[in-house]
């Protein structure tokens, strides 16, 4: 009844307004895509691999920092190390012996523990040779909780075992002593000497000279190797918001006549780095991704030209039935961002099924950025709008009369 | 007659075929003065050449004329997809030269029905939706546009048809859905470019008949055609011969003549 009247005021006026409803508009403009659903996926390929590795690498890359950012995070970013540098000759000095006294002096400094280098190899027996690379460390209990270090097996030095011929395995070094547990009482030769193995430490990433050194207490150094005890280490843990003030005194502090021969480092900056490493990765394998998306693009652009050109008379019978060029643009357009779209679509799902199965294999936490998928789907609507652009003119500008005719 | 007593009860002008034109208002739905359509070139082609033809509501008019001679030219025009070169085309009174390009695409929406030759259906949708297209220019909604589209398809004898698609239909089905999406807005004229030119004899007469039933139901129709047996069968026809008009002939209409009569009486203009 409704139409009834708005026809009768229509002749009357005797003006006539062609009007396409935001529903039919979108209808219309995958009508074409629906209909011709092997070129639409085909074209929409393009589109969802430039998508999927974008998203795949986002995600995998995303998810390799979120893993290593869990870890930095569990090892503490406040682990500082001081280090004997080289004097000014070129030697290897050492710390003064009062340093990890001076360093515990410092406010923020929550703990501190130093570690000695002692001029010994180490070996499983007398028959074995002690060129392992292995370093033979002294010094004190509380490294263990200044590492935040944990027991594989066993326990560490304390108080009591500190002065006994007892050692300590890092990680690494267990392994290449071939021992795997205290269990048995197993024992290594130190200069000829023999030390019972009490315990075997987890691998410490934050010191790796750790996981390479068997641990004997300051004290049983001095008593059974006869050595003296001088810091070449010291270990740090500062209070978490003035690292970095820490950081700024402790060469001072540790050494104040020579400042430069001391080497101040932050562990877990090595860590960070490596993500930084993965950021220079992540920007090349982005730019191949867009690279590929540009060619999708293209590949949409080039089939709505031809689309425009097989669909003259389709495009002639619109205008026919009323519709004005900027119906005929907007329909190319949303079918160009909708072939896209759809690309995108898929291009999103396949991107994070790839990662969800990298992550899982790495055993990395799963994280894909939902801002990521988002933008996926929507930089693929924006990239397929563009792309429809120039068929959609050349659609909009067919002469009508022209696009009805046979041939 | 649904469609012809709902337009004179909707706005009280319309009226049906057989009323007589009311004095001092003209019922002309279509006008063409002086028209002319030049294209350029090496020579140059004249394709309309100084046109003056008025169609009044209720008309069945055809249009003949040898290949080249201007007829979709002249169809073209009056349908609005085409400017004359010079020359005044009014449809419903109104000068179309006044129209923007959108102003155009409006009036036809609503206004002009076409029928083509080749069909133009969309190959993937169902009569019903190809019909109901007829209407989505004009933003009627999805509910009733497809109540009228079934209408129309019911009007054209494809009622048990509704749902087949074009490539499952015979020539004459699809040109009957063609036609249905012409009429299905209610149009002021319906312009026929060559319907039948590629249907076998038996079809073009049963969609010639479609078209002069609907016609007696109320629709203005102008159908170009070169079969002279069927231009025969028309009580107006109109004759272009190098984009001018040699014959316009109004007569009692000979129905019987069979369309492979190759003498017609109409391009000696004496019949
Ligand atoms: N776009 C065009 N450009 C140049 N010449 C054209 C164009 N369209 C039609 N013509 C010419 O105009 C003349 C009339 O064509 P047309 O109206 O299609 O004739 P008909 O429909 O009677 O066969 C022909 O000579 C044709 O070649
Ligand atoms: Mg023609």
């Amino acid at each position: 009844m409704k139409l009834k009247k708005n026809r009768a005021a229509r002749r009357r006026s005797s003006v006539h307004r062609s009007k396409l409803l935001p529903g039919d508009a979108v209808a219309t403009g995958t009508q074409g895509l629906r209909s011709r659903k092997g070129r639409t996926l085909l074209t929409a390929i393009g589109i969802a691999i430039g998508i999927a590795s974008m998203v795949a690498v986002l995600g995998i890359s995303s998810s390799s920092k979120a893993d290593l950012i869990a870890e930095i995070d569990q090892l503490g970013t406040n682990l500082l190390q001081v280090q004997a540098g080289l004097d000014t000759s070129g030697t290897a000095s050492k710390l003064p012996k009062e340093a990890p006294a001076m360093v515990r002096r410092i406010a923020p400094v929550e703990e501190a523990s130093s570690v000695s280098a002692l001029k010994a190899g180490v070996q499983r027996n007398q028959y074995t040779d002690d060129s392992n690379g292995l370093d033979v460390l002294a010094t004190e209990p509380q490294l263990l909780s200044t590492l935040e270090a944990t027991m594989a097996s066993g326990r560490f030095l304390d108080a009591g075992t500190a002065g006994l011929p007892t050692v300590v395995l890092g990680a690494v070094a267990a392994e290449r002593l071939g021992i795997s547990s205290p269990a048995g009482a197993p024992t290594v030769q130190i200069a000829g000497r023999t030390f019972s193995v009490i315990g075997i430490l987890n691998p410490t990433p934050l010191s790796p000279d750790i996981d390479r050194a068997v641990l004997i207490g300051n004290e049983a150094a001095g008593k059974y190797l006869g050595a003296e005890v001088i810091p070449t280490a010291i270990f740090i843990r500062a209070n978490p918001t003035v690292v970095e003030e820490v950081r700024q005194v402790l060469s001072r502090t540790v050494s104040p006549a020579a400042p430069n021969e001391v080497s101040v480092s932050r562990p877990s900056d090595a860590l960070e780095a490596r993500a930084q490493v993965d950021q220079n990765l992540q920007n090349l394998l982005l730019g191949l991704g867009a690279v590929a998306l540009l060619v999708g693009g293209v590949g949409i652009a080039n089939v709505m030209i031809i689309s425009v050109l097989e669909r003259r008379g389709e495009i002639g019978l619109r205008r026919a039935l009323g519709a004005t060029r900027s119906h005929i643009a907007v329909q190319f357009i949303l079918e160009s961002a909708g072939l896209a779209t759809l690309g995108g679509v898929i291009g999103t799902a396949l991107g994070a099924a790839v990662t969800v199965v990298y992550a899982r294999q790495q055993d990395w936490l799963i994280d894909i950025p939902a801002q990521g998928l988002a933008a996926g789907i929507v930089a693929a609507l924006v990239l397929g709008a563009l792309a429809g652009l120039y068929p959609a003119t050349r659609a909009a500008r067919l002469d009508p009369a022209d696009a009805v005719r046979p041939g | 007659m649904r469609r012809a007593n709902r337009r004179s009860s909707a706005d009280g002008e319309g009226r049906a075929f057989s009323t007589p034109p009311r004095p001092g208002l003209s019922n002309t739905v279509m006008e063409l003065r002086g028209v002319s359509k030049h294209y350029p070139g090496t020579p140059p082609v004249r394709a309309l050449d100084e046109v003056t033809m008025s169609v009044a509501e209720g008309e069945l008019v055809g249009i003949v004329g040898a290949s080249g001679s201007g007829k979709s030219t002249l169809l073209n025009i009056i349908g609005t997809l085409d400017r004359p070169t010079s020359g005044q085309v009014l449809i419903e009174q109104t000068p179309v030269a006044e129209l923007s390009d959108a102003g155009l695409a409006g009036l036809r929406s609503s206004r002009i029905g076409f029928v083509f030759q080749q069909f133009h259906l969309l190959e993937a949708a169902t009569a019903v939706d190809n019909v109901a297209t007829g209407l989505v220019y004009q933003g009627v909604r999805k509910g009733l546009r497809r109540s009228l589209a079934k209408e129309a398809l019911e009007k054209v004898g494809l009622g048990h048809r509704l749902q087949h698609k074009p490539p499952k239909m015979s020539g004459g089905e699809r040109q009957r859905v063609a036609i249905a999406r012409a009429i299905v807005g209610d149009p002021a004229i319906v312009l026929a470019d060559e319907p039948t030119g590629n249907l076998d004899s038996q079809t073009s007469a049963g969609i010639i008949d479609l078209l002069r039933r609907l016609n007696q139901d109320g629709s203005t129709i102008i159908i170009i055609t070169h079969d002279p047996g069927l231009a025969a069968s028309l009580p107006r026809r109109v004759t272009l011969t190098d984009g001018r008009v040699s014959d316009d002939n109004v007569s009692a209409p000979v129905v019987d003549e069979p369309a492979s009569d190759k003498s017609p009486a109409w391009i000696r203009g004496t019949s």
